[in-house]
């Protein structure tokens, strides 16, 4: 078996050590002996959709995002949405996760027009939701406890269609206000969670990876499981402390 | 002097003598109370007084440590904040302590290292002679946000000192963008060469132009985003420095050998500390020797003199082993103490001491983005690899997807355990804290040898 893995705008959506996604579906998928091909695709390249089977956006700054708009606007936007709507799988996170969605309008009015992906939008507002957080993943995306870092304005809200990803245990989510956090439509899974999230979420990365080799491979086997110990380590330590603190 | 600045002084004094005898380095509280009684007390205090500031994310403590030698081997009359309290407060202790208590500054001169963040505010009271901008990365985000925010706080800061002399990273395309449409003299410091033949992996903190948002184009690269840039649209482009380095003679595991141009006058230099990172805070501190008037004889031999400390490279004997402490903030700094390691082939063992408290910043995504990769490519010569710190087990998680042996990081809790090994055997170590973990590890050290405390 084989996974070809997309890197959207790597050196530009790369704000919190996202690249620790990467290298982690790359680790859990060799451990199991399936091949893993990694591409990046930044500013001016064009998507392949058919080629790749999981898609992987990161967070970045805003000082970059006019550069962004500009290539997504180019047509990379409308790829996409059509590989959103075939049932590719996506990893979205923080500002990627954002710009899937419809817009994002500032705290004083001013709406950017984002890809319209899933149908989700966000509003700044004027204090940043920060921390270290936790959030229980619905049982349609395998119903683990997640453990990250949120730092994010934009208060998002889900739309018809799209469900959340889990429900928040500590920390804000989503907006701070309905207790969700990030967003499934189809085979996306989007978050605010950095940290870097899959590292320590293993349950989370296998249940995507699954997902990305169910969807290509009709009726996956089940992942073979593998020695977490530092993984769990890392992940008990963050949901203790968050209980207790 | 008014009445109400000479209360502030007094009660400054005062409470910071109270908290030196409790062994506390509170360096905060007493600028505290001071700024509350007079809120233009800074600017009364460093009336007349000639002020260098140091400031930029990375190098702060160590080019200041380089410019006090020059200070201190030319003879000034000088003070400076060697404790590291960096914020606004904090430097009017500092100016208060050395002050009489009517509010009398007997110094020449002073030197003040500041934080980014809090040079907008400090600038506003100081008359600063000399400015250095070391350079800028992304650092600790959870603090300062975006890179743009450090950046604008810098520049914003500049706006109340039109008559300081500015002496600004050339190669870096973030603070050399603060030389536009402002009065002041600039003198450019650089770096004309690459440093390393394999530098670590890195990305780049600032890939696009800052004017118009273009790909950069690089004739070469020193490390992070410095290096020789220019925007093929808009023509924004690496300014020739008047301090530059032309030349790496040697890079050694203890210190470096370069070759200096100071405004065109060329020196052999021996930098007391090993790294790239401190061959640019040479240049930096010959700079400003350069603007303060200091012959460049003695400017030059401080940078084989000065000693840091402070786990800038720090050296201590553990056991039967000697370690040396670097402090890691951020991916660029981390990237440097790597390229460093990577450079000295011998066996070594490797501490990586990761904390979460404010001042390390309570994220720790950023070690995703340090290129532990290449230490894990010569896993072979690393006789230990020891983590500790509050986030250890993050750590410990972040080293096994770089590719190290899962069985052989040792995660050990406790500083004192940690040290014991470090010092079983005689094979050399590199220490890797965080802010707070240094802090922590350097009192754990102290315990059983001679070491200083912070505000000493």
């Amino acid at each position: 078996m084989e996974l070809n893995i997309c890197h959207l705008y790597p050196d530009i959506l790369n704000l919190y050590g996202d690249r620790g996604n990467i290298i982690t579906m790359k680790r859990r998928l060799e451990a199991r002996g399936i091949k893993v091909n990694i591409e990046e695709c930044s500013i001016g390249q064009s998507i392949d959709i058919d080629k790749h089977d999981i898609f992987f956006i990161g967070g970045g700054q805003d000082f970059e995002q006019e550069v962004l708009l500009r290539d997504l606007a180019a047509g990379k936007g409308r790829d996409i949405c059509t590989a959103v709507e075939e049932g590719k799988v996506f990893l979205a996170i923080c500002g990627g996760y954002q710009m899937l969605g419809q817009y994002y309008k500032t705290w004083d009015g001013n709406q950017l027009d984002f890809i319209g992906a899933i149908n989700i939008h966000t509003i700044g507002a004027k204090e940043r939701m920060i921390g270290n957080y936790m959030y229980r993943t619905t049982p349609e995306s395998g119903g683990s406890i997640v453990v990250g870092f949120e730092n994010h304005s934009g208060k998002t809200y889900l739309g018809e269609d799209v469900a959340p990803l889990g429900m928040v245990l500590k920390g804000y989510g989503n907006n701070g206000e309905d207790q969700t956090e990030g967003a499934r439509y189809k085979n996306v899974f989007a978050t605010y969670s950095h940290g870097s999230l899959l590292p320590k979420n293993p349950a989370l990365c296998d249940f995507i990876l699954h997902t990305a080799l169910a969807r290509k491979y009709d009726g996956a086997e089940p992942l073979t499981p593998l020695d977490d110990t530092l993984e769990n380590r890392a992940h008990d330590y963050m949901e203790e402390r968050l209980r207790h603190g | 002097m008014k009445l109400k600045t000479r209360l502030a002084v007094a009660v400054c004094k005062a409470s910071g003598a109270v908290l030196r005898r409790l062994g506390r380095g509170g360096t905060n509280l007493p600028g505290k109370l001071a700024l509350k009684i007079d809120k233009n007390i800074l600017g009364e205090l460093s009336r007349g007084v000639k002020v260098t500031v140091v400031t930029g994310t990375n190098g702060k403590t160590t080019t200041s440590r380089m410019i006090e030698q020059a200070f201190a081997d030319a003879g000034l009359k000088y003070f400076s904040n060697k404790s590291g309290a960096n914020l606004l407060t904090g430097i009017i202790a500092v100016f208060a302590q050395h002050c009489t208590l009517s509010g009398k500054c007997p110094y020449t001169h002073a030197l003040i290292e500041c934080d980014e963040a809090a040079f907008r505010k400090t600038s506003e009271f100081l008359p600063v002679e000399c400015l250095v901008v070391n350079n800028i990365f992304r650092d600790q985000l959870d603090r300062y946000g975006e890179i743009t925010h450090t950046l604008n706080a810098i520049r914003e800061g500049i706006t109340h000192v039109p008559d300081a002399t500015l002496c600004l990273n050339a190669d870096c395309s973030l603070t050399a963008s603060l030389a536009q449409k402002i009065p002041n003299k600039v003198l450019w410091f650089g770096v004309n060469v690459p440093i390393y033949e394999n530098a670590a992996h890195e990305l780049s903190d600032a890939p696009y132009c800052i004017h118009c948002k273009t790909e950069y184009q690089y004739d070469y690269i020193t490390y992070g985003h410095l290096g020789g840039f220019r925007c093929p649209k808009c023509g924004y482009h690496r300014r020739e420095p008047d301090v530059a380095v032309t030349k790496i003679l040697g890079a050694g595991a203890d210190s470096s050998d370069i070759e200096l141009s100071i405004c065109g006058h060329m020196h052999e230099v021996h930098v007391n500390l090993p790294g790239g990172y401190n061959i640019y805070n040479a240049a930096a501190a010959a700079a400003v020797s350069h603007v303060v008037g200091i012959d460049e004889e003695t400017a030059v031999s401080a940078l084989g003199q000065f000693e840091c400390g402070f786990g800038r490279a720090e050296q201590f004997t553990l056991g039967k082993a000697q370690a040396r402490m670097m402090l890691v903030k951020n991916p660029a700094g981390f990237n440097q103490v790597i390229n460093l390691i990577a450079h000295d082939k011998g066996t070594c063992k490797l501490a990586f001491l990761l904390n979460d408290r404010f001042a390390d910043g309570t994220d720790i995504s950023w070690i995703w983005d340090v290129d532990f990769e290449t230490l894990a490519g010569q896993e072979a010569r690393f006789t230990r690899i020891l983590v500790s710190g509050v986030r250890a087990d993050d750590m410990a998680l972040r080293l096994k997807y770089a590719g190290f042996t899962s069985d052989r990081i040792e995660v050990i809790r406790e500083y004192d355990a940690l040290l014991e090994q470090v010092g079983t055997d005689e094979t050399p170590a590199f220490l890797m804290p965080t802010y707070t973990a240094m802090f922590d590890l350097r009192g754990e050290i102290a315990k059983h040898t001679d070491v200083k405390a912070f505000y000493e």
